[in-house]
């Protein structure tokens, strides 16, 4: 039908300005589509020390100017940073003689510049949503959060497609929205496994003794220290673990409520059981993963999930809370331990599980790893994008913008 | 010859009057339809008028927001500029890609006016009607900074300047550092003849007006 296909991904972050979830998620697809033959233009926001122009894996990657004048607030900056996203992305079209077939948004964070370009250029916008304002904040209470959602209704409407990695946020999406079914697409976030296999062979004894004396187990939380992220039910759960085995817990991260958390843990006399680490390096964290005897996701709202997904990867055993994306992740006693949400003596009781059957542990271990191979490696998530990139434009062929 | 292609940008049109720029707008329009220019108008609209009319030969089209809860002017600018996009897009491309110039009165739709040269090669002349710095009195909160930098990139991008008196081009000129040359004194009593207006036009890239 066409020869190579080419898009242009909008994107607020991508290496080495990572933020969230988002700046891994553009990086491993675009490369991943670069080698499945799809040309990739990546347009993000500037980062210090990072060129203007560079080509990445493969993908040409271009760094504006962002808006770098203080600003009223995060949103207002939002939107003044696309005026400027938009006009190079514009001129970088118009320089390829107008050829890109297809421009794909992350988030409402570049929803103006997409939008934009959509009209200018009347090529079809394709949107994945990672996350959404009324998911985050659990509703909508301000005008400012309600700007936000309707910003994200408005990339939803202009999009041929919208992508989401799983299946509780495609019906979330579908409410928030008011989507008609057929206009969303399930693909799921991917992981890459290569970066956890370089270090197999490695000794990671003297790295554990950094977090833990050798008789105790380590249970590991990576995440934001924010109330949907849970980690106030696994530090309610401790001393029910604790009755039942000897454990380190390991906590990675900062947020809002890490003084709290101390403070209870401080009360219970625990202090010494666990570890606040703080932000880490993508290696040690990966290394953590790795020595974790059991790695726990016990989110109250969790689009997709992907701490647990990494978690697998490093061969680490999950136990993870039963609520959105993880929910589809973790298939109970195959791959993971699912529990209650919301619930410590739950969670604790998952914990243990793992902990005291070392049997149990290595064979959730293999099946979670085998998983993730099959299903959420980059390559297969790379194809399943370039289909939808061929249906949309087939569609597009015979409409009157072709 | 053809007729020569205008797209008029101005975030008020009557019969939305918020201040002297509507009316000199419209003023605007009607003589160069008089003058054999083909006009089009983008404005926005607030649901007391259509999405489209024609009176008097000046084609307007008006634009809603697509976002409407807003926490301020700016956010509200912001997002309308997708719309004004969108429809500017339109006339491109039903005339057969083809657009002379694009005329931008204020900074609100600076943003589209240079996506639209970017992308599509069109030119635009920045009509100053009055700059941040006085109407803020020169407050320099981050609000007023950010109106400021979309007043320089109009500035910058821009193919003309057009101000309304010797006083607003020593402004620009002071505030902005825009070269004198690329600024055009033209007060509203001259701009009524078009003659001026239209010698602007012709001098921009686009402009057919000499061929």
């Amino acid at each position: 039908m066409m020869g190579e296909i080419s898009v242009m991904m909008l994107t607020w972050e991508f290496p080495p300005r990572i933020i969230g979830g988002i700046s891994p998620h553009v990086y491993n697809l675009s490369r991943s589509l670069a080698k499945n033959g799809t040309k990739v233009y990546v347009v993000t926001c500037d980062f210090p020390g990072a060129p203007a122009h560079e080509v990445v894996d493969g993908v040409e990657v271009f760094r504006i100017d962002s808006y770098k004048n203080p600003s009223p607030d995060f949103a207002t900056w939002v939107y003044l940073m696309n005026v400027n996203m938009q006009k190079e992305a514009a001129a970088i079209v118009n320089s390829l003689d107008r050829k890109i077939d297809i421009i794909h948004a992350h988030d409402w964070l570049v929803a103006n510049a997409g939008i934009g370009l959509k009209h200018v250029f009347r090529k079809p916008l394709i949107a994945t949503i990672h996350s959404t304002e009324i998911g985050r904040r659990n509703g909508i209470h301000f005008d400012y959060e309600r700007m936000i959602h309707e910003t994200e209704a408005w990339l939803t409407y202009e999009a041929w497609k919208v992508i989401c990695c799983s299946n509780y946020m495609v019906s979330h999406v579908q409410w928030a929205f008011g989507l008609p079914p057929d206009k969303l697409v399930m693909i799921p976030n991917g992981v890459a496994t290569e970066p956890y296999a370089k270090t197999d062979s490695e000794d990671l004894r003297s790295f554990r003794s950094k977090f833990a004396m050798p008789e105790e187990k380590i249970i590991l939380f990576v995440g934001r220290l924010v109330y949907e992220k849970g980690v106030q039910v696994l530090v309610n759960a401790i001393p029910k673990v604790l009755e039942k085995t000897n454990a380190k817990f390991v906590i990675v991260g900062n947020g809002y409520m890490k003084e709290q958390l101390t403070g209870i843990i401080k009360g219970l006399g625990l202090g010494h059981k666990v570890v606040f680490t703080g932000f880490i390096d993508d290696e040690t964290l990966r290394r953590l993963q790795k020595c974790a005897d059991v790695s726990v996701v016990p989110s109250l709202f969790e689009p997709f999930g992907i701490v647990a997904l990494e978690a697998m990867a490093a061969k680490s055993p999950v136990v993870v809370s039963d609520s959105g994306g993880l929910s589809e992740i973790v298939e109970h006693d195959v791959t993971g331990v699912k529990v209650y949400v919301n619930h410590p003596d739950s969670l604790a009781w998952g914990i243990t599980r793992v902990l005291l059957d070392s049997g149990y542990a290595n064979w959730i271990r293999s099946n979670a790893y085998a998983r993730v191979q099959e299903k959420y490696n980059w390559n297969r998530i790379a194809q399943q994008t370039k289909s939808i990139y061929q249906s949309v434009l087939g569609e597009y062929s015979k409409s009157f913008w072709a | 010859m053809k007729a020569m292609l205008v797209v008029i940008f101005s975030w008020e049109y009557p019969p939305r009057i918020v201040g002297q720029l509507a009316s000199y707008v419209k003023d605007l329009a009607v003589h160069l339809v008089k003058n054999d220019v083909k006009t089009y108008v983008v404005t926005y609209h607030d649901f007391l008028t259509g999405q489209y009319d024609e009176e008097g030969g000046v084609r307007t089209y008006r634009v809603t927001n697509p976002v409407r809860t807003h926490i301020g002017v700016l956010t509200w600018v912001l997002t309308l500029n997708q719309n004004v996009e969108r429809v500017t897009a339109n006339i491109y491309y039903d005339a057969v890609k083809r657009l002379d110039v694009i005329d931008v009165h204020d900074w609100h739709f600076i943003p589209a006016a240079v996506t639209l040269k970017k992308g599509l090669n069109i030119p635009f002349v920045y009509s100053v009607e009055s700059l941040e710095e006085h109407r803020s009195h020169g407050a320099n909160s981050p609000f007023n900074m950010a109106i400021k930098s979309i007043e320089w990139l109009g500035m910058f991008e821009a193919a003309k300047l057009v101000v309304k008196s010797d006083w607003m081009r020593d402004e620009a000129y002071r505030l902005y550092k825009v070269p004198l040359e690329k600024v055009k004194v033209i007060s509203p009593e001259v701009a009524k003849s078009t003659k001026s207006v239209l010698e602007v036009y012709g001098s921009t890239v686009g402009g057919t007006l000499s061929k």
